[in-house]
Formats: structure tokens, C-alpha cells, sequence
């Protein structure tokens, strides 16, 4: 034992360690999976036939389970999004880059989605982008297999198209 | 409501970066004793406890209200630990309402805090969410799209955020419990590094230390108090899924849902006239135009015209967040309860210099979540 | 004591308890739990005026995971809605104030979680005051082993007895096809289980387990449509103690007790001896030993049955226990506890509990008739 103290003690360091090891659950599991394959699949609500990506067991709006897997496509349009200029823990994106909302085609809700190859001034909403999947034998079926979206050059989809789909 | 319930006592800490010179526990404690001071109330006279907070992993102890039973008086009481997300520090004072509004409890002691310095703040707020590609760091990265989504379909000009910025530090100069009470000039804000476009660092909540207490009672035990008590008219939390095709994110249906059930119940039925002043949660500047219009002050794209106007400056129509609001402080988990608590003060008369001249009506006004959580009460001097 | 509006628990669902759901996340786990309890009480959701749910941050290795759960709780349009970072249990009883309050007819109370994700026990040790209790490295085992040791050093009681208990929780558990530990155990198998934390053995504790319920909660004029034999909440109270284990007699349940007190008063209940089913949220037997004391009831009796689920011991999903006593309690009284009823049980406590060393506690009265005319 060393000696005591001479200043009252202020603060106590704690560092906590507290390992998880989360279940993804079959829904994700099929979604994830499907991505090695370049394949975007989402589920379908039993009584409204909306699509979600990733895909939820269970319709948050008309709250009837989502049964059936469709695929989506792997394009569609950035409805909002962000400049950011603030490190990611844990992750080495070079800053600025954009964060964005993207609605893909044939689905009913967003995901949020890495846009790369243009400068982020150039990101507007209603930008038409696809993804840019991983090479083939690279992808592990995880969600790195997309590593972003890129604008594919195609006419602004109109206003009203996305602007309640943010 | 089965019978009235008043707010007869406010306290709060000091609210700063970092209180080194407290525990948790006496942070607690600070903002405990100045509400039962307020109340001319002792701890024995208690009936009940109930504190919320934000993520555990914030402080790192997992639930601390086990930890702090003991330093909130709560010793051989009942109570309960609140958490529903940002709006948690507003819905734990309406459940402290309820119990009293039941009947089953007089005197009721709500406590909100969040001491974040202990912790890592960015960590626990957005640590690697599994299955999930990590692509913003921190709530800013989430909320500034549907900024962008406002400022694009209300072509809400760029001065907005600032200006609003501007005033609500002007204000928390006015509040001694502000953390933030140097004002800044526009040129400041807009000078200030972008964070995530288009919030720029000027327009963002500080992380601060800080708790509040207040105490809800029945009318019997307000009418014995040494002040004049705020009467709580109403006040519901409502709370909405995230994934819904086409939610409005911009205006979400439950804080229009929510202000209109608190408004109804409180014989509201024009905002703008008949409210005075408004405690809204405000955490990145472009919300308070976008929280005016969810809130019916205003039509849809207006919003940010009482801003531009300055119609929502102290002194002016309706004063919004006098004290300084999220933008000069924000303990997370307290954040909702200060809200409340602060229009609670105008109506009693007693929020010092920022005190809206004559407010006898207000709002207080939380959210939290992927803008999901709505927490809200009216208040007034009136019974 | 003034009339009270009659509340009736009217439904409970959960899944049966396992040590891992490898197909589903917590969620996803919820969500069949709440459309059976909603259609074992064959209404829809917008039936239902209020919703609680009850979780924890740091048990879900998510801050804030209990947001997703809205999205499977049927919050569209937006409810009427609050989360508390507590047991089941714990959310029912606000739900009953609300209703009496006025502000409801109908509550859903619903509590999710997977235990098996995180590790229970480190969360469990950073439940404890920082600077003393954390740091010594105190978990719940370690904790538990104290209270027991208090005890036991204070009435004398046996390490047969808790074999005896155990194996008693252990026997009906075997007949609850939701509990998670469904095989009958003897007190010599028991008592031969090695130490866990001495004088605990590792077959006096739960193992980690996880599940997700739904009680669902009607006030008189609903209740009656929404199940054939409503049970009738006649009393309730919850109290808690100051956390520090060196500042109380562990030995013994302060909090239970006036809880106990209280609720039976609002029950006109005279003693805890005259109900017909008591399900405690004891972890370890020692537990159940020192409620037992706390509510006034004689553990060498045989009625009132003790734990027909098998109790906590045999499956004791963190944040859902205690609502599982209730819904258990509720089971019994509505002639829905398959394979282990308690022949013409008419009234019911239910206990539930927080923290180390029974901290918190909530006593249930219930019972098949109305309290108040």
C-alpha cells in the first residue's frame, strides 16, 4: 500500500467492459444473406402489400405481420440528406461525405445510405443513385457488400415523387 | 384528470459542462433541495418519487435511480424510473402528474438529470448499432436531413437557423441556471464550423451537467404552499412508430397529436393568442421553426417567418424558450423536465429576468427518439 | 379507505422462457406476444387506450433499444404511451394509476429483452453505487450470497431447506411448458449442485433466460368483454429502499413488508395466509424465504401454493419476471394455468422486485371478485 492521498480524491476511473453478441434474427439474416448474391430483398405487410427494407416482421403502420420477401431494386432516390464533416467512430470515411436518405425503387420506407463518386454539393434531393456493390467473390453477405450509392445520371425524380417519402 | 394538480416548487442546478465539485448523487440532491425549499416541504412529506433520465450508458451505471434511492429521500417509497428517450425529463413530470391527479398521491417529487461528463457522451449516443451500417455520429447526423427537407419545401432562408441560434443565447444570458450565457452575434453562428449540413456547430446543443426537480401537488397542499403554484391543465406523451411509409419527419402526426390532445384539454383553441410563451425542445436551431408549426402557431411554411419576423423574441408575442432552451443547456435527461419546469416559473411569475411580463398561460414541450416521443403540458396561474 | 375504480388484468401472453432465441430479436420476439394476449382477449389494437413498456438500455446492449419496440406495438396513429426503465410489473402499476386517474380504460403492458445477448451479471454489477459496491467487483450471485448468508446466520435456516425450496420450484416448474428449466430436481440433487457463490448453489439460481410478454389491463365495463373471468386488482403498493447493503438488514424486507401492509390494507386482505396462490420474484430461495417473512406467510404450509409457474428459478427473464408473477397470478384465477392450476383459487398476491438484495418491491392483491361495489 502506497502512501495516502494528499489532495481529496476526485474522481475514480472506471472503464467498462461489457461484450454483446446480438442476434440479427432470421428476418435480417435472410436480407444480409441475400446481398451476396447483389439482392435487395424486403418483406411484405399481409394486408397492405407495402414493402420495408431491411425487412421488419411486422407493419408498423397497419401493425399485420410482413410474411412474404419480395426484391427490391437496387436504385432509386436520395429523399434528404446530410453533409457531414464529423468522424464516425470506429470507421475511416474521408470528410466531408454525405449521408443520405435513399428510397429504393419498390420499396415503402428509406435507408440510410453512403453517397459517393461526386462532390457532396453536388447531392440534391430527388438525385437518382444505385448501389455500388462489392466485386463478385468479395462479398461476404454483410452490409459492406453495398459500399455506397453513386447518382446514376438519370433526370431529378419530381418533388412530389419523394417528399413524403423522406 | 380526476382532480387538479399544482406545481408548488422548482429547483435546478447550476447547469454546466462539467460539476466536478458534485457526485451524482449531490447533483441530485442540489436540484432536490431547491424544490423542497421552493415548496416549504421536507423530504418526510413525500409520497412518492418519480425520476427519469436518458441512456444508462451515459453516466455508465445501470439504472442509477437504485443507486440514488437513497439520496432522493425515497428510502421506504414508492418509485419509478422514467426513460422515454429525449422527451424523458417531460413524460416522467407528466407521470408524476398523474399520480397526483389520481387521487392516490399528494406530493409528488420528480427529478430528472444527466451528469454526461461522466461518461462518453458521443459513445453512448451512438455506439456500432448491430446490423446496421454506422454513418452519422451523433443525433445531428440523424435529425439534419429532415432540416434540410424543412428548409427545401418551406424555402426557409439560411439566416433562419442563426438568427434563432442568436436569440436563444441572448436569452440564456437572462437565466443564472443556463449553461451557456454568452450571448453571439449572427456572424458567430454563421462563421461556426458546418457539423452536418446544414447545422453548423453554432446552432447546436452544448452537453451539459444538470438536474431538475419539481414537486406536484394536489390543490389542498398548494394552497398551504409559500407561493402562488402553477396549475397544470393538462398534459399527455404520446409516442409514434419510426418506419411508417411516409411519416412526416418534418412535422411528425404525433407532436400534432399530442399538442392537440394538451390543448384541447386545456380550452385551447388559438395557440398563438391564448398561449404566452413557450418552452420548446429546440436541441439544433432549425427546429424551432419546424416545432412551431407542428405545435399549430402557425400554417404549415410559416414557421420560419415568426422567427424572421422576430415575433418569437422576449418581448414580443410569444416569447419562445426564455430561458435559453436546449441550446444553452442541455443535460439530456433533464432536458424535457427544465422545459416544463421553466414554463411552470413564468406562470408563477418567477423565472427571474427572463420572466415573460404577465404570462399566465404556457407550453412546455419535449420530443425524443427518431422524433417519435411527445411529451407536453399547458400550465397556468389559474386554477 | 375510499372506493377505488375495479382494474382486472384480462390478459397475459409470452413466449415460452429459453436461454437463447437464436430467430428472433427481442422485437421480433414481442410482437407474436402482443397479438396473442390481443387476440386471447379477441380485440384489436385500437381497443386498447394506453400502452407501457418496460426494458432496459444496458440489458439490450443498445442505448434507447426500447424505441424499436414502438414499431411493433402498433403505435400508428400515435398512442398514449411511456417507457419505464423497469420490470413489467413495475409499468402495470402505472397503468393503473392511469386508470385511475380517469385517463384510461385499457392498458397494454408489454416487456422485452434478450439476456442472452449481453452478459446479465457485468450489466447486473454496474447496477451497484460506483465507487464501493461496483468496484469490489459485486454482481448478482455475490449479492444474493450475502442476503442468504444474513439470513440464514439470523434464523438458523439450513442449506437443506434451500435445497428443499429449490426443489419445490423445481417440481412445478415441470409442469409450466413456458418455464425454461422444465426438469424436476430433487433436494439431494440439489443439495449436491456445486457452490455458486457460498452458501448459494449453482442449482439454487436461475440460469440466464430470455422471452417477451403482454398483460393486457381493463377497468370495470371493458374488463367483462375482454375476458370470461376478469382478475380483480384489490391492492397494490410498491416501496424501495436506500441501495447500500451495509445500510440494511438484509436479512429481512423492509420494503416488501410495507408494501405488503399497504396493499393489503387497500385489499381489506387480513392476512397473506387467506389468498390461494402467491408467485414471488425470488431469484434464489433465500429470497423467497426472507418475502415469505416480509408478507407474513408460513413456508411449511400448503396453502397458499407457493410458485405453481416454478417461480424465477426456473426462468427469470430480467425485466419480465415480475410481470410474468402477475400474469401468472392471473392465470391461475382465470382457470388458464394448464397443467399446474391450483384447484379453486380465488385470490392471488404477486410480487415483483428490483435491484440487489430485493431493493424494490411491488405486492399485487388480486382476487376473482370485485373489490368495490
Amino acid at each position: 500500500m502506497s502512501e495516502p492521498p494528499k489532495d481529496p480524491v476526485k474522481y475514480v476511473d472506471s472503464a467498462v467492459y461489457l461484450p454483446y453478441n446480438y442476434v440479427a434474427g432470421d428476418y435480417k439474416a435472410r436480407y444480409l444473406a441475400a446481398l451476396k448474391d447483389k439482392r435487395i430483398i424486403g418483406s411484405k405487410c399481409s394486408k397492405t402489400a407495402k414493402v420495408f427494407v431491411p425487412p421488419l416482421v411486422c407493419s408498423p403502420e397497419s401493425f399485420a405481420p410482413c410474411d412474404t420477401f419480395v426484391d427490391v431494386a437496387d436504385r432509386g432516390v436520395v429523399t434528404t440528406f446530410c453533409i457531414v464533416n464529423i468522424p464516425v467512430i470506429g470507421r475511416d470515411l474521408e470528410i466531408p461525405y454525405v449521408a443520405a436518405s435513399v428510397a429504393l425503387d419498390g420499396a415503402a420506407i428509406s435507408i440510410f445510405a453512403l453517397i459517393q463518386e461526386c462532390k457532396p454539393a453536388d447531392v440534391r434531393m430527388g438525385m437518382r443513385v444505385e448501389a455500388v456493390w462489392k466485386p463478385d467473390g468479395e462479398r461476404q453477405g454483410d452490409h459492406e457488400d453495398i459500399q455506397y450509392f453513386r447518382p446514376t445520371g438519370e433526370p431529378d425524380a419530381p418533388q412530389a415523387s419523394y417528399i413524403n417519402r423522406l | 384528470m380526476k382532480r387538479p394538480v399544482a406545481v408548488v416548487g422548482v429547483g435546478q442546478t447550476h447547469h454546466t459542462s462539467r460539476r466536478s465539485d458534485v457526485s451524482i448523487p449531490g447533483l441530485v440532491r442540489e436540484a432536490v433541495d431547491r424544490a423542497l425549499l421552493d415548496a416549504g416541504l421536507e423530504h418526510k412529506d413525500i409520497d412518492a418519487v418519480i425520476i427519469g433520465k436518458a441512456p444508462d450508458m451515459l453516466e455508465g451505471i445501470a439504472q442509477p435511480e437504485q443507486f440514488l434511492a437513497g439520496a432522493l429521500g425515497a428510502h421506504l417509497k414508492p418509485l419509478l424510473r422514467v426513460h422515454t428517450a429525449g422527451s424523458v425529463g417531460a413524460s416522467t413530470a407528466l407521470t408524476a402528474v398523474t399520480h397526483v391527479a389520481s387521487g392516490l398521491y399528494d406530493r409528488v417529487l420528480t427529478v430528472a438529470f444527466e451528469k454526461q461528463s461522466e461518461g462518453n457522451a458521443m459513445w453512448a449516443l451512438s455506439p456500432n448499432m448491430p446490423f446496421t451500417p454506422p454513418l452519422v455520429a451523433g443525433a445531428g447526423g440523424f435529425f439534419a436531413p429532415y432540416c434540410r427537407a424543412y428548409i427545401t419545401k418551406t424555402k426557409c432562408p439560411p439566416h433562419i437557423g442563426p438568427v434563432t441560434a442568436v436569440n436563444a443565447r441572448a436569452n440564456g444570458a437572462l437565466n443564472e441556471y443556463a449553461h451557456l450565457r454568452e450571448p453571439v452575434t449572427l456572424d458567430d453562428v454563421m462563421s461556426s464550423p458546418m457539423l452536418w449540413d446544414p447545422i453548423r456547430f453554432g446552432e447546436t446543443c452544448p452537453s451539459s451537467d444538470g438536474a431538475i426537480a419539481m414537486i406536484l401537488s394536489s390543490a389542498d397542499q398548494a394552497k398551504k404552499g409559500p407561493h402562488k403554484p402553477a396549475w397544470v391543465k393538462s398534459g399527455y406523451s404520446y409516442a409514434e412508430a419510426m418506419w411508417v411509409p411516409g411519416r412526416d419527419q418534418v412535422s411528425p402526426a404525433a407532436g400534432r397529436i399530442c399538442a392537440k390532445a394538451v390543448y384541447d384539454k386545456a380550452g385551447i383553441t388559438d395557440p398563438w393568442k391564448q398561449i404566452d410563451t413557450a418552452e420548446i425542445y429546440v436541441p439544433f436551431a432549425w427546429f424551432e421553426a419546424m416545432w412551431l408549426e407542428n405545435l399549430g402557431f402557425c400554417d404549415v411554411g410559416e414557421g420560419w417567418k415568426i422567427i424572421d419576423r422576430g415575433e418569437q423574441k422576449l418581448g414580443a408575442h410569444l416569447p419562445i424558450n426564455p430561458s435559453g432552451g436546449v441550446l444553452c443547456t442541455n443535460p439530456i435527461g433533464a432536458s424535457g423536465m427544465i422545459r416544463l419546469g421553466e414554463a411552470a416559473l413564468q406562470v408563477m411569475g418567477r423565472a427571474g429576468a427572463h420572466q415573460v411580463e404577465g404570462a399566465k398561460t404556457a407550453l412546455g414541450h419535449a420530443y425524443g427518439g427518431g422524433a417519435q416521443y411527445f411529451a407536453m403540458w399547458i400550465v397556468s396561474s389559474e386554477e | 379507505m375510499t372506493a377505488l375504480r375495479n382494474i382486472a388484468i384480462v390478459g397475459f401472453a409470452q413466449l415460452p422462457i429459453v436461454a437463447r432465441d437464436e430467430h428472433r430479436m427481442a422485437t421480433e420476439m414481442l410482437y407474436p406476444a402482443i397479438r396473442r394476449a390481443l387476440a386471447d382477449c379477441g380485440v384489436e389494437r385500437d381497443d386498447i387506450d394506453y400502452q407501457i413498456a418496460g426494458s432496459t438500455d444496458y440489458m439490450d446492449g443498445r442505448p434507447f433499444g426500447f424505441v424499436a419496440a414502438l414499431d411493433v406495438m402498433g403505435s400508428w396513429p400515435a398512442r398514449q404511451d411511456l417507457h419505464l426503465e423497469m420490470d413489467a410489473a413495475f409499468c402495470a402499476y402505472y397503468a393503473w394509476v392511469r386508470m385511475q386517474a380517469g385517463e384510461c380504460d385499457t392498458a397494454l403492458v408489454a416487456a422485452h429483452g434478450k439476456l442472452s445477448e449481453g452478459e446479465p451479471n457485468r450489466v447486473l454489477n454496474l447496477q451497484l453505487d460506483p465507487y464501493y459496491h461496483a468496484a469490489i467487483g459485486l454482481d448478482a450471485a455475490s449479492t444474493a450470497a450475502l442476503q442468504a448468508s444474513a439470513y440464514m446466520a439470523r434464523t438458523g435456516t439450513t442449506d437443506r431447506r434451500l435445497a428443499e425450496i429449490a426443489a419445490r420450484n423445481r417440481t412445478a416448474g415441470a409442469r409450466n411448458s413456458d418455464a425454461q428449466v422444465r426438469a424436476p430436481a430433487s433436494a439431494d440433487e440439489l443439495q449436491h449442485t456445486p457452490w455458486l457463490v457460498e452458501p448459494l448453489r449453482s442449482g439454487y439460481v436461475p440460469p440466464v433466460g430470455e422471452t417477451a410478454t403482454c398483460l393486457i389491463l381493463a377497468a370495470e365495463g371493458k374488463a367483462e368483454k375482454f375476458c370470461d373471468r376478469p382478475v380483480w386488482i384489490h391492492g397494490v403498493d410498491h416501496r424501495t429502499e436506500m441501495q447500500t447493503l451495509g445500510a440494511r438488514d438484509l436479512s429481512r424486507s423492509a420494503s416488501t413488508q410495507l408494501a405488503a401492509q399497504k396493499a393489503f390494507a387497500m385489499a381489506d386482505l387480513a392476512r397473506a395466509g387467506d389468498v390461494d396462490v402467491v408467485e414471488l420474484s425470488a431469484a434464489t430461495p433465500a429470497e423467497e424465504l426472507i418475502l415469505c417473512d416480509a408478507l407474513g406467510l408460513d413456508t411449511h404450509a400448503d396453502r397458499p401454493v407457493i410458485n405453481p409457474s416454478g417461480g424465477p428459478l426456473c426462468g427469470n427473464p430480467i425485466m419480465m419476471t415480475g410481470g410474468i408473477r402477475l400474469g401468472e397470478t392471473f392465470r391461475q384465477l382465470a382457470g388458464r394455468a394448464v397443467g399446474r392450476e391450483v384447484h379453486g383459487a380465488a385470490r392471488g398476491i404477486a410480487h415483483a422486485t428490483q435491484g440487489h438484495c430485493l431493493q424494490h418491491n411491488i405486492v399485487w392483491v388480486v382476487g376473482s371478485e370485485r373489490r368495490w361495489s
